[in-house]
């Protein structure tokens, strides 16, 4: 009973910012200004989770499932589907004929959706089959020249007296260090043990890299939505 | 020890709203990947052309539109040509917004200054299918127009046709989908920005030389801002970067301080 009274609250908190917003002219009476006032809603009703899982948030929650998803389709089918597909048969244009080619990816397509079918889902299989082949034989020579053939070369050169082969050295070890941890068919005592030691060592200091990235990147986020709210929709910037 | 944490979250939020209204602002230093960035821009002659692809959603855009408004600006600055894709179907909105800006701000005539071709579905296979044939890949650009009719994109014929390819990126698509089918392929100059979370697993790319340049986060972003003597949303929002890190860095501080005289105490006791 408290929290509804709360939240409540908070909503004619909110009703008359904006009214005052909009009677000192700091927000437009117009279609930019209704964008703002429903932007800085959705944000403070997701920020309200942090209190507790509430209405408010469930209710920005789904609207923004519900548009993320009408907006992919749109995004997905008037430029390509529609544009490209479907008006390539029923308008090719003038003095164009249709490109009858495009029937091919068109039908293995829609037979990945027999899925939705017990009596046809076995046709989903050859698209299924083309794609995974397809996939394995681009990716596979592509993955072993750009991650293992193009990595190995910069980890592989001469060492120097200089700060650059202090680095390579360090990520030369680092490597060795890693792969060995990774070696399971070697119980891991005596040196094989030390080196190992070295990959953990070498494994938690990257975790924690990422992982203050993570951070950075996540409080960046927060910067971004708090500088909508003062800037753009308060006006306190 | 046990602190709510509300508190925390309350504080961080105090913290990061705090320097913004106070205006405050933290020097920046830039970092060599950002100037390695920075370079390639300004190696370019003008009239060369940039290839942006914008790989990134409204769920990243505070990280990430701040590079793309940075580094289109630094491109419109040295008259340098743009043509932009989505491999993101939310990106779209976000890009027009960026060339909003940089049309107003530079007056660049669409079709000639810049071409903004759309979003295409197909990840990696649309990168594969612009370095065989830019005209297949995107045939209309994003209102419909014939890619041919536009005088940027009529003589473009294949990646290899752009003299730079920088890529805006919230997921796997450096990585996953430039790099392999695109860069290691086709051999073209390659820079990017990502958000932060992606930025330590790009760094081996750079000792290779597969990446000449990369933006992390909105630090990134900020360091582009003072390359290019602009004061935007990225460099507003270091200081308060900086006094979250510090609010997060103290809690550390006193978590790991309590457990370990938390640990303490029940020998001491015995």
């Amino acid at each position: 009973m408290r929290d509804t009274h709360v939240f409540l609250g908070l909503l004619l908190i909110f009703a008359a910012v904006n009214i005052g917003l909009v009677a000192s002219g700091l927000l437009a009476a117009d279609w930019t200004g209704l964008g703002i006032i429903v932007a800085a809603g959705l944000t403070l009703a997701l920020y309200s989770f942090l209190y507790k899982d509430n209405p408010l948030f469930k209710f920005a929650e789904h609207i923004f499932v519900g548009v993320a998803a009408a907006y992919v389709f749109g995004q997905n089918w008037y430029p390509t589907i529609y544009g490209e597909v479907i008006a390539e048969w029923t308008d090719p244009g003038a003095g164009e004929s249709p490109d009858w080619w495009l029937l091919v990816p068109t039908v293995l397509g829609l037979l990945m959706l027999t899925r939705f079918s017990l009596r046809f889902g076995w046709l989903s299989r050859y698209a299924f089959a083309f794609f995974v082949g397809l996939g394995a034989g681009l990716t596979i020579p592509r993955y072993i020249s750009s991650f293992i053939l193009a990595q190995v070369e910069p980890t592989l050169q001469p060492l120097t007296w200089t700060l650059a082969g202090l680095n390579l050295l360090i990520v030369l070890v680092g490597v060795i260090g890693v792969l060995v941890y990774f070696f399971f068919s070697v119980e891991h005592t005596g040196a094989a043990g030390h080196v190992s030691k070295i990959g953990i060592w070498f494994l938690m200091i990257s975790f924690g890299a990422s992982f203050g990235y993570t951070i950075m990147g996540r409080v960046s986020l927060l910067i971004g939505r708090v500088t909508f709210l003062l800037d753009d929709w308060l006006h306190l910037m | 020890m046990q602190i709510d944490r509300r508190i925390l979250f309350a504080l961080v939020f105090l913290g990061v709203a705090g320097p913004l209204l106070a205006g405050i602002y933290l020097p920046i230093t830039p970092g060599e990947e950002v100037k390695a960035a920075y370079d390639q821009f300004e190696q370019l002659e003008a009239g060369q052309v940039v290839l942006v692809s914008f790989s990134y959603g409204a769920s990243t855009a505070p990280e990430v539109q701040p590079m793309a408004l940075a580094v289109l600006r630094h491109a419109f600055r040295r008259e340098l040509k743009v043509v932009a894709i989505c491999l993101w179907p939310e990106a779209t909105g976000l890009a027009q917004e960026v060339f909003d800006k940089m049309s107003a701000e530079f007056d660049l005539q669409y079709g000639i200054d810049y071409a903004f071709l759309g979003y295409k579905p197909g990840t990696y296979s649309v990168i594969l299918n612009m370095g065989h044939d830019l005209h297949s890949a995107f045939p209309q650009d994003n209102w419909g127009t014939a890619i041919g009719d536009l005088a940027l994109t009529q003589q473009l014929r294949s990646l290899r046709d752009f003299d730079l390819v920088f890529d805006l990126a919230a997921g796997d698509s450096v990585e996953f989908w430039w790099i392999p089918y695109g860069q290691e392929k086709y051999g073209f100059a390659f820079a990017a920005g990502c958000t932060a979370v992606m930025a330590p697993d790009l760094y081996p790319f750079l000792d290779s030389g597969q990446l000449t340049g990369l933006l992390g986060g909105l630090a990134g972003a900020a360091e582009y801002e003072t390359l290019i003597d602009l004061h935007g949303s990225a460099s507003k929002g270091m200081s308060a970067q900086s006094m979250a890190h510090l609010i997060i860095v103290v809690f550390v501080l006193m978590g790991n301080i309590a457990y370990f005289a938390a640990r303490r105490r029940p020998k001491q006791e015995g």
